[in-house]
C-alpha cells in the first residue's frame, strides 16, 4: 500500500469498505478459536463425566465440572497472551461479555445448588446455555447458530426434565458440539 | 461543486489506517502492518502524521520483553473521518 497514490472518490469508498471488512473479519475469525475451545472442553467433559458416572455410579463425578474453568481459563489466557496483535471491535467484545456472563451465572448457580438450595441445575444451564447461544448468533447475524441456540435453550430444558440426571449430561454433549460448530461456522465465515 | 477532501486523510495508507481504528478501541502496530501490507518504515511515517495532526494517539510501551506500539483514534479523528466520508458521499448522490 502506497501514501502518495492518488485515488477516486470511488476508490477511497471501496478503500475504507475493505479494510474495514478485512479488519472486521480478522478480529471474528480470533474469536472463533474460544468457541472451539470451550465447544471442545464441554464435549469432552461432560462424556468423561457420563462415562465415569455410568461405570462407577457415583454422582460425585459431577464435581470435574469444577476442573472444566480450572482449564478453560488458563489455556484461554494463554492464548489471549499470544493474541497481542488481534485488537477487539464491538462484536468480539459483546460476544465476550456475553459468555462471560453465561459462565459468572453457571458457576455460580452450581455452588448454590451444592452448598445451599438443592435445584435442577442441568435445567437451568442448558437454558442460559441456548440464550447465550441465540445471542451470539443475533450478534454474528446467522440463522443457524440461532435457531440452533433455541433448539438447544428449549428442546434442552425439556429433555432435562424427562430423563435421569445422568443422561442430562449428554445435553451438554450436544451443547459443546454446537458451540464448537459456532466456533468452525464464525472461522468460516470470516474467511 | 464538490467538497474538499481532507488531504490528509485522501491518501491510500493513512485512510486505511484510519478505518481500521475507526472501527476497534485500540490496535496493535503489528496488526496495522499485516492489515494494510505496509511496510514498517512507510507505515510509522504515516502513523505520525496521523499523530501529529491530533487524529490518532500513538503509545509506546511493551508487552512482556517486546516493545508494543499502540495505536487509538482521538475524538478529532473520529470526527475528521466521518466528514471525510460524508464528503465522499456528496460525490455519489443516491
Amino acid at each position: 500500500m502506497e501514501q502518495n497514490k492518488e485515488m477516486t472518490a470511488q476508490e477511497s469508498l471501496q478503500l475504507i469498505r475493505e479494510t474495514m471488512n478485512n479488519s472486521r473479519k480478522a478480529i471474528l475469525r480470533n474469536s472463533a478459536k474460544y468457541f472451539l475451545l470451550w465447544g471442545t472442553l464441554l464435549t469432552v467433559m461432560s462424556l468423561v463425566i457420563y462415562f465415569l458416572w455410568h461405570a462407577t455410579g457415583k454422582p460425585q463425578w459431577n464435581f470435574l465440572w469444577f476442573v472444566l474453568p480450572a482449564i478453560g481459563y488458563p489455556v484461554a489466557g494463554m492464548m489471549r497472551k499470544n493474541d497481542v496483535a488481534v485488537p477487539q471491535n464491538e462484536i468480539s467484545k459483546m460476544l465476550s461479555s456475553v459468555w462471560s456472563v453465561f459462565g459468572a451465572f453457571s458457576v455460580t448457580i452450581s455452588v448454590i445448588a451444592i452448598c445451599l438450595v438443592p435445584m435442577n441445575v442441568s435445567l437451568i444451564i442448558v437454558v442460559l446455555m441456548g440464550l447465550a447461544e441465540c445471542f451470539s448468533g443475533a450478534l454474528l447475524k446467522n440463522w443457524p447458530i440461532i435457531i440452533c441456540g433455541f433448539l438447544l435453550g428449549v428442546g434442552g430444558a425439556v429433555i432435562a426434565m424427562l430423563v435421569n440426571s445422568e443422561a442430562q449430561l449428554l445435553i451438554f454433549t450436544l451443547g459443546g458440539v454446537l458451540l464448537a460448530l459456532t466456533g468452525l461456522i464464525m472461522k468460516f465465515q470470516n474467511k | 461543486m464538490f467538497p474538499k477532501l481532507d488531504p490528509l486523510l485522501h491518501s491510500e495508507l493513512r485512510l486505511a489506517v484510519m478505518s481500521i481504528l475507526a472501527g476497534v478501541d485500540e490496535a496493535d502496530f503489528t496488526y496495522l502492518r499485516k492489515q494494510t501490507g505496509a511496510t514498517a518504515g512507510n507505515l510509522s511515517v504515516q502513523i505520525d502524521k496521523l499523530a501529529a495532526a491530533n487524529y490518532i494517539t500513538v503509545e509506546k510501551g511493551f508487552q512482556g520483553k517486546m516493545p508494543r506500539t499502540t495505536c487509538r483514534i482521538t475524538p478529532d479523528g473520529q470526527e475528521a473521518f466521518q466528514q471525510y466520508v460524508d464528503a465522499l458521499r456528496e460525490y455519489f448522490p443516491q
